[in-house]
């Protein structure tokens, strides 16, 4: 706490500084599929999801709490939560996730933090006029 | 010096099947525990514990296996021991599994701890014998035991220290 100087009456300021509290990181991806073939729908997606992590961490990766929040078929774009814990591993098995039913895929992850609102602007394809 | 730090699992194998004996052997102890870390963490966890990994030392008889890791993946090779539910061998499988008797940063003091732990099993063994034969079996070789240490363990004076 930063008390006000000495003899005046200002209100007192305090800063609490909160490390790695968060309880779940958001992250904002998109499916791409260069190759085309059959878009998943939700449950395919999320089962896609399960099969990275499964692949580079096993069981222990796959019982991880992931959830998809929104997902969007048209855009291939979805906005997953999963425990903070576990965001190196799900970005890492993202990452590295390269077929869909035999296709070439890729995830592009667009945006991640910690609170969910600050998934709803994005700077980098913000337009000024 | 300690850039290099390894730890070592000591393990038994439990078997129901007498004839699972004959499949413990480095080889095969090596896949499936590897084969457990894959399933269980995946192509990193497979990764990670394979640098340094090695079947140190078993012994068939009492079904004791030494495992060689490197210390900053120990964790995962010991979470995924439990996840060994068979032996494979020269085309024959055996149901079993991994007890974990002790983890140590040498190989010494895994040996002083097992020599310790077959001690008190052989006493163990000997209280729960059924005939006299056994019995007379039992006994006949932890004295041998004693009597042909080499260095400066007395045997006579270590037995008694062993009774539960």
């Amino acid at each position: 706490a930063r008390p006000g100087g000495a003899g005046m009456a200002t209100a007192a300021f305090e800063r609490r500084v909160l490390r790695r509290a968060a309880e779940h990181h958001y992250l904002r991806v998109r499916l791409e599929l260069p190759d085309g073939g059959a878009r998943p729908n939700a449950a395919q997606f999320k089962q896609l999801v399960v099969t990275a992590l499964r692949e580079l961490h096993g069981e222990v990766g796959a019982a991880l709490p992931v959830d998809v929040l929104t997902y969007e078929e048209k855009t291939l774009s979805a906005i997953l939560r999963v425990i903070s814990s576990g965001l190196v591993k799900l970005w890492s098995a993202l990452t590295l996730l390269g077929f869909y039913q035999n296709k070439r895929c890729a995830f592009r992850v667009l945006q991640t933090s910690p609170f969910l609102l600050a998934l709803s602007g994005n700077s980098r394809e913000l337009v000024l006029d | 010096h300690a850039a290099l730090s390894r730890r070592y699992v000591l393990c038994e194998v439990v078997s129901e099947d007498p004839r699972c004996r004959q499949c413990i052997e480095d080889r095969a102890v090596g896949l499936a525990v590897r084969d457990a870390i894959a399933r269980v963490h995946g192509d990193y966890g497979l990764a990670c514990c394979s640098i340094s990994f090695t079947v140190k030392y078993l012994n068939a008889y009492t079904g004791t296996v030494l495992l060689r890791c490197r210390k900053d993946s120990y964790r995962l090779l010991c979470s995924a021991l439990p996840f060994v539910r068979y032996l494979d061998s020269r085309a024959q499988r055996y149901p079993c599994f991994l007890n974990t008797l002790h983890v140590g940063g040498t190989i010494r003091t895994c040996q002083k701890f097992l020599i310790q732990y077959n001690r008190t099993q052989l006493l163990r063994l000997l209280q729960n014998c059924t005939n006299d034969e056994e019995r007379q079996c039992i006994q006949k070789s932890l004295l041998s035991c004693s009597l042909t240490e080499e260095q400066s363990q007395s045997g006579e004076e270590e037995e008694d220290d062993g009774t539960e």
